[in-house]
């Protein structure tokens, strides 16, 4: 006799859609090299309960579809030309339905998932996943149930050296998966000075400043 | 024959030759009653007066001597080695400082054309790792879901096999992804030596299954980004030649503060040097490295005899200013 399965919290910042939901799940998929971008749209496209709703290359285009699109799931390539892929992750969940968002990257390693933290992107997809695995990771971040690596402590303190202490603070915050919210509260700053700095530090991880 | 007892023997024949023809031309009616004890004086002092020449000599050529097998034995990629007693006062000393001034020259330019020989090698393995990503990488991906998706579409005998290539498939791509982490320290740049160092061991643990302890003193030096970067090559380095030769399943990585600068050993307690001890290419690599920031390698078993120990002593900025 099985025994039943405690039903998991579904929902991880704001995303998910609940297991009992019968729609299709409705993906973006974004890739600037025009054989993945084909690859994704047709594994995808012959997953049962998936639909992808919009195939583009470049993060500014993505978010105008997202702002027009209500979206389940965000595959996105971390190296985009023009906007990185997590600058999109930052920009989608700022919208009104934020999507999971998964990181599609070939380097899907620690530093990639500090910066992931940083960019509130809900998971690390490897370029080397099999076609099921990719599948199966759509799936659960549909349901909000995936999660990002965790970050090795000694990495943690290299990057630690790039911010100033408040910085610091939220990034550990943000590795210990506090939600942004509470980490403004605690910290007692403003929502709007939270924004800045995320950017800021999201900057100061992928080099840009 | 040594050049000392050639010149010695050369000018004792002279002299022996000057006595004679002074005997003969100047006393030849006194020479049938030579006394036998002026002749043992003089035979005395003609030895004595070779012995002095011989002693001067010996005085005279010794720096040249030290210099031949200084000569012989220096090593541009081991810098440091200088002549005793360079001074102008004497011809030999003047020598010696002639000779320290173009060592200290060839230690400059071969310093100076190995650091653009690494710069160089160091711009064309970012190359290379960018196009392992950007194009190799890229291809392999979207093969990878190429053939996802025709596995979808076929009868399950067939659809074993297609598992088959992913897996090979997959397999490839881990590896030019690996080849191009290795070739492209970017964690140096992004995290600081430190961090970098623990994710290098964190990835070779990964990759080989070879535990690496990491001993690291609390504090340690600031270094320059070359040094950081030589640092990191020869850790790198050494970590693969435990991995190639040593057989161990651990090894440890231990940086040191010491007198301002830094001390780097990666050592492991397997099977150790191969019994004809000639350092191999990697090994030439890393005291290649070494020289170019005037850092000095060592390469041999642990201070207990087993297994090897590579041993690299970086000086801090402090001792360079003190030098």
């Amino acid at each position: 006799m099985p025994t039943p399965v405690p039903q998991p919290v579904l929902s991880r910042n704001g995303a998910g859609r609940g297991e009992s939901t019968q729609t299709p799940i409705r993906c973006l998929v974004v890739d600037d090299h025009p054989a993945i971008l084909a690859g994704l749209r047709g594994l995808l496209a012959g997953e049962p309960g998936v639909d992808v709703v919009a195939a583009v290359d470049n993060a500014e285009d993505a978010l105008q579809r997202a702002e027009h699109e209500q979206l389940d799931v965000a595959i996105v390539d971390y190296q985009l030309p023009g906007h990185s892929g997590l600058w999109l992750s930052r920009k989608l969940k700022r919208l009104a339905h934020p999507p999971a968002v998964l990181i599609y990257s070939a380097f899907s390693d620690y530093m990639l998932a500090a910066a992931c933290v940083v960019a509130e992107a809900d998971g690390l997809l490897s370029k080397s996943a099999l076609g099921s695995d990719l599948n199966a990771a759509v799936h659960r971040a549909a349901d909000g149930l995936i999660r990002l690596p965790p970050v090795p402590p000694t990495l943690a303190d290299g990057l630690r050296r790039r911010f100033d202490s408040l910085e610091q603070a939220i990034f550990g915050l943000l590795l210990a998966g506090i939600d942004r919210g509470e980490i403004a509260r605690t910290l007692q700053i403003e929502a709007h000075e939270m924004e800045t700095r995320q950017w800021t530090m999201l900057r100061k991880l992928e080099r840009l400043d | 024959m040594p050049l000392v007892y050639r010149v010695a023997g050369v000018n004792a024949l002279v002299l022996l030759a000057t006595v004679a023809v002074t005997l003969v031309v100047l006393a030849p009616r006194k020479f049938s009653s030579f006394a036998a004890d002026e002749a043992v004086v003089l035979a005395a002092s003609l030895v004595l007066v070779a012995l002095l020449n011989l002693i001067l000599l010996r005085r005279i050529v010794r720096p040249l001597e030290t210099l031949t097998s200084l000569a012989r034995r220096v090593d541009l990629t081991r810098p440091g080695a200088r002549m005793p007693g360079a001074s102008a006062t004497s011809e030999a000393g003047e020598l010696a400082l002639t000779f320290n001034e173009m060592l200290a020259r060839l230690e400059i330019e071969r310093r100076e054309a190995t650091g653009r020989v690494l710069e160089a090698q160091e711009s064309e393995r970012l190359r290379i790792a960018l196009e392992l990503h950007d194009q190799v990488g890229q291809e392999l991906t979207a093969v990878l879901l190429g053939l996802a998706r025709v596995r979808g579409l076929l009868e399950p005998p067939l659809r074993a096999d297609v598992e088959d290539i992913q897996e090979t498939v997959r397999a490839s791509l881990e590896d030019v992804r690996r080849i191009a982490l290795e070739l492209r320290p970017e964690a140096l740049d992004d995290l600081g030596l430190i961090s970098a160092l623990a994710v290098l061991c964190e990835r070779f643990a990964q990759r080989t299954g070879i535990e690496v302890t990491q001993r690291f003193d609390e504090e340690v030096p600031e270094l320059g980004r070359e040094e950081e970067l030589v640092v990191y090559r020869v850790t790198q380095e050494a970590l693969t030649n435990v991995a190639r030769h040593s057989g161990a399943d651990h090894a440890e990585l231990r940086l040191q503060a010491r007198d301002g600068g830094l001390t780097v050993t990666v050592s492991d307690r397997g099977r150790g040097l191969g019994a004809d001890g000639e350092p191999g290419t990697g090994i030439r690599g890393m005291r290649e490295r070494a020289a170019l920031i005037s850092a000095t390698l060592d390469v041999g078993p642990n201070p207990d005899g087993v297994g090897c120990a590579v041993t690299l002593q970086v000086e801090g900025v402090a001792a360079e200013a003190r030098a």
